[in-house]
């Protein structure tokens, strides 16, 4: 296999950089002297991520194997934590407050759920033609029931785009570990009958944002209004962009969410089609690439374990850039080394370095 | 599996983005750039009313009356100070403080800004007739909450205010926005989700000379919803007005069930008025501290009504029996130290020390005990931590115990402790509505309820939800022989609460004095009634107020007035 490492780190950097600067335009100019300007902080997430990137890179991703239970027991407590806080008082909360930061870990909850199910489908591995074994009980409901846990906690926190990420990821992972393409179908079946009752779990607000989706008049000010800000912004930046430092969508703060989830927004509109387009290549080989090394990889738990990196990659990046866009609802999400948010950022490039300890080992 | 097959199904979804891209930049691109220059998109907030607050029988406390609003655009104004100078002309009111709040909310600028709230009327006909001077303000008629009765039940409402950075940050994923008003204390906080309206809103886009073009959206608002009290206003009325003149708390509750009757603390505050920002700041600082609910938040010893706890604890542990007596010579020492008592007894059942409330039978029927079996009891009935009542800032208070001491202070608890403990002074800290859950066990046949204030959400009736009733397993011969006590502290002329007798109706209670440091001591009364077939348990407590006649007084006045309206 060829080191695709350089390639796929440079990109990563130089989309960090991308999203400092944007978060940098988005905040100005500066209002609050007393705190840290939010571009510095994630200048330090960035590095924080770096050294998590260093450190697993250093290490031996097979190892994750051997600690996946630990990953995800520990996961599902924090998960848990978050849910008890949650209920202390009414609040809604999606982070724990770990020393001085505020942790998400449904952030994790993306990562762990990669690595429990790359470990329960490294059993039925191509080699002893283990696939044959899987049924629909062996390749669909117990790899659902390793991850259920965590979709039904992240939903109640409430967040429901991560939630649903959870369950692309199971979807790509079930699909790449060879479940027969049926057994996939009947399960979408099963889910859209059930939807109805799945309906009942949602809390008012992600029922609402989901009906706004469908008809974006019906909540002008919530989640209709930051849509449509959203497309003024990006319309808005034409072929060339308004240049740096000139979106006023952003900085006149029209935009809800200049910096986090719709950060793509602020960019296009400031860099254009132009540089809008060049961002997308950035990230299209960024997948590319890293889609090379899961399957360049010959060791069944480390292919499957990129692979899932890569889907929930691209999966995370469409559906971000499709809701910025107009074309999907607005669910919350954040665009991967890009928008503001250190647990994001961290697990991003943690995950990143688990894809590089894959390849470092050709 | 190739490559190719997967990479092509990612630069599909690329490509997608691209051609949206595409479609909204190159193709639409110029009328998004003129709506984004020109800043076209308004939005006018309809606000819906906050949810009312009834009592059980459906009788309105808490209601909602419109007020109006004067709000700005400020993507409509050209010159801020002008515009302000001119408006606070016709206002008549000074341009600084316009500009003050015109600059406090001027953070997006395509929401409108709150200039005036409650606009008087004549001033709001005004500013509509020039309304082609001012292009750039709308006047909304804005429902705003009405306290029929004033101060009534003003801990147990609590007050509304502007969210606070804490809350935003907690509450925001369940649509709470930075100008959102939220409950502050009572039911208003800790129903805030239920009473809150759900805002509606038009999102308008308008041309550069400020008409309107068309309406992008519309968006209906909706009421918040109603909350249903267990309390009955008319008890709650008569409670109030007999503890107008103490400092001090009144709990009734409906001892079977838990449901609070009435819930009255003293002083109180104006859930009206403490809208204006320097009577919250008087409020807080106040010495006598009016926005503390004394009822379940104020920490007082209980004084002599513990020793119903004691005297079923000693009953259950076979320490005395009916027959038991202690002799009371007015004094008692214990290690080196004198222990009187109030009067010479002489020889004392615990009928008649019930009756004579005599510390000098408690103090040795608490040395049989121990520390250890006082505590068991005292937190057996519910003293000492939270009873969970649905209103906000409940404090738990204290039971001591002598290991605790040791561990915490490094100090030796002495036979002396036991002694003070056995008659409820001390670390002992209660809360009023604690002591009455407490005497609702020996009304209710031995279950500790769990007091709850909300009967039903817009509606629909929670109380089965709400009742969490736990048997405490007390043999019902030691409950008979406290209640036969407890009647006779009434109705006997040597009683301590005989004061209290109202000839057709029979009355069980106990009195209490806590002992205050350098200060008059705080006065208790904790009983029920109708002893036959109890439909209430009543707590008094009134600080500082001498002995314990007061509290039967003020008893005697609420039970009284109650009778005379006929709701017993």
């Amino acid at each position: 296999m060829k080191n695709y490492n350089p390639i796929i780190f440079s990109l990563t950097l130089f989309i960090s950089f991308l999203g400092v600067i944007t978060i940098y335009s988005t905040r100005y100019p500066s209002t609050s002297i007393n705190e840290i300007p939010l571009y510095l902080r994630q200048i330090i997430w960035i590095i924080l991520g770096l050294v998590f990137l260093l450190f697993i890179y250093r290490w031996n991703a097979v190892r994750l194997w051997d600690i996946a239970y630990i990953i995800y027991v520990v996961t599902l407590v924090l998960l848990i934590l978050v849910d008890i806080l949650g209920h202390i008082r009414l609040g809604a909360q999606r982070w724990l407050k770990i020393l001085w930061f505020n942790f998400q870990p449904s952030e994790l909850a993306k990562l762990a759920s990669i690595i429990i199910l790359s470990r329960y489908f490294s059993h039925y591995s191509l080699r002893f033609s283990g696939r044959s074994k899987l049924n629909f009980k062996r390749g669909i409901i117990i790899p659902f029931l390793w991850v259920a846990p965590m979709i039904f906690l992240i939903l109640q926190q409430p967040d429901l785009g991560t939630a649903l990420m959870i369950f692309f990821i199971y979807l790509s992972i079930v699909y790449f570990a060879g479940v027969k393409r049926k057994y996939i179908v009947i399960l979408l079946i099963i889910l859209v009958f059930l939807s109805p009752l799945l309906w009942h779990f949602l809390k008012d607000y992600q029922k609402e944002r989901l009906l706004v989706f469908l008809n974006p008049d019906k909540d002008p000010l919530g989640a209709g209004y930051t849509v449509t800000q959203s497309k003024i912004a990006i319309g808005s930046g034409r072929f060339l962009g308004k240049g740096w430092l000139s979106g006023t969508q952003g900085q006149l703060r029209f935009l809800p969410e200049a910096h986090t989830d719709f950060i793509f927004s602020s960019f296009s509109e400031e860099w254009g089609f132009l540089g809008s387009l060049l961002l997308l290549i950035l990230y299209y080989l960024l997948i590319f690439y890293s889609l090379k090394i899961a399957l360049a990889t010959n060791e069944y738990f480390e292919r499957l374990l990129a692979w899932g990196i890569v889907s929930m990659f691209f999966i995370q990046i469409f559906i971000n850039l499709s809701m910025t866009l107009g074309m999907a609802p607005v669910v919350g999400l954040p665009l991967i080394f890009f928008s503001y948010g250190g647990s994001s950022i961290v697990v991003s490039f943690l995950s990143l370095g688990i894809l590089m300890n894959i390849n470092k080992k050709r | 599996m190739s490559i190719r097959k997967f990479s092509s199904v990612i630069g599909l979804g690329f490509l997608l983005i691209s051609l949206r891209l595409y479609q909204l930049q190159i193709i639409q691109g110029n009328k998004f750039y003129q709506l984004s220059k020109a800043n076209s998109i308004r939005i006018i907030a309809l606000k819906g009313a906050r949810g009312k607050i009834l009592d059980r029988k459906g009788e309105v406390i808490v209601d909602n009356q419109f007020s109006y609003e004067l709000m700005a655009y400020p993507q409509a104004i050209e010159n801020v100070d002008d515009f302000l100078k001119k408006l606070a002309s016709v206002l008549g009111i000074s341009f600084s403080s316009l500009k003050k709040t015109y600059q406090a909310q001027a953070i997006q600028s395509s929401l409108p800004i709150t200039l005036v709230k409650d606009l008087d009327k004549e001033k709001a006909i005004i500013l509509e007739e020039l309304k082609s001077e001012f292009p750039q303000i709308v006047i909304q008629s804005v429902p705003k909450r009405f306290y029929p009765y004033g101060r009534l039940a003003s801990h147990i409402i609590g007050y509304i205010g502007l969210i606070d950075r804490w809350r935003l940050d907690k509450w925001k994923d369940y649509g709470y926005s930075i100008q959102d008003t939220v409950g502050y204390g009572g039911i208003e906080e800790r129903y805030d989700y239920y009473l809150k309206p759900d805002n509606g809103g038009i999102q308008l886009e308008i041309d550069s000379y400020g008409r309107l073009r068309r309406i992008l959206g519309f968006k209906k608002p909706i009421n918040g919803k109603d909350i249903t009290l267990t309390i009955d206003l008319r008890v709650q009325k008569i409670v109030e007005e007999v503890l107008k003149d103490y400092s001090g708390a009144v709990v009734i509750i409906q001892p079977h069930t838990g449901e609070i009757i009435a819930l009255a603390s003293s002083p109180n505050f104006s859930p009206f008025e403490i809208s204006n920002p320097s009577v919250l700041k008087d409020l807080l600082s106040d010495p006598t501290s009016p926005l503390v609910n004394r009822a379940i938040s104020g920490l007082y010893s209980p004084g002599s009504v513990f020793k119903v706890v004691v005297a079923d604890s000693a009953l259950e542990n076979k320490r005395i029996d009916e027959k038991t007596t202690f002799f009371c010579d007015g004094s008692l020492k214990i290690g080196n130290r004198q222990f009187g008592c109030w009067e010479k007894h002489g020889n004392q059942n615990l009928f008649w020390a019930i009756v004579h409330s005599c510390d000098i039978f408690f103090y040795k029927v608490g040395l049989s005990l121990g520390a250890d079996k006082i505590n068991e009891y005292a937190l057996k009935f519910g003293l000492g931590k939270l009873t969970h009542i649905d209103l906000p800032e409940e404090k738990a208070g204290f039971v001591p115990h002598p290991l605790l001491r040791k561990l915490e202070k490094r100090q030796a608890w002495f036979d002396g402790d036991t002694a003070n403990f056995a008659i409820g002074q001390g670390e002992l800290l209660t809360t009023p509505l604690q002591i009455v859950r407490m005497i609702s066990v020996f009304a209710n046949g031995g279950k500790l309820v769990r007091p709850y204030i909300v009967k039903a959400i817009a509606g629909k009736d929670i109380s089965l939800k709400q009742r969490k009733i736990l048997s405490l397993g007390i043999p019902e011969k030691f409950l008979k022989i406290i209640n036969r006590a407890m009647e006779a502290v009434v109705k006997d002329p040597e009683g301590t609460a005989h004061l209290l007798y109202i000839p057709d109706l029979s009355i069980a209670g106990k009195t209490g004095t806590a002992q205050v440091s350098k200060k008059q001591p705080h006065a208790w009364f904790a009983g029920f009634f109708p002893v036959e077939n109890p439909s209430y348990s009543i707590c008094v407590i009134l600080e500082h107020a001498g002995s314990s006649t007061n509290a039967c007084l003020v008893t005697k006045k609420i039970i009284e007035r109650m009778k005379e309206e006929g709701i017993l």
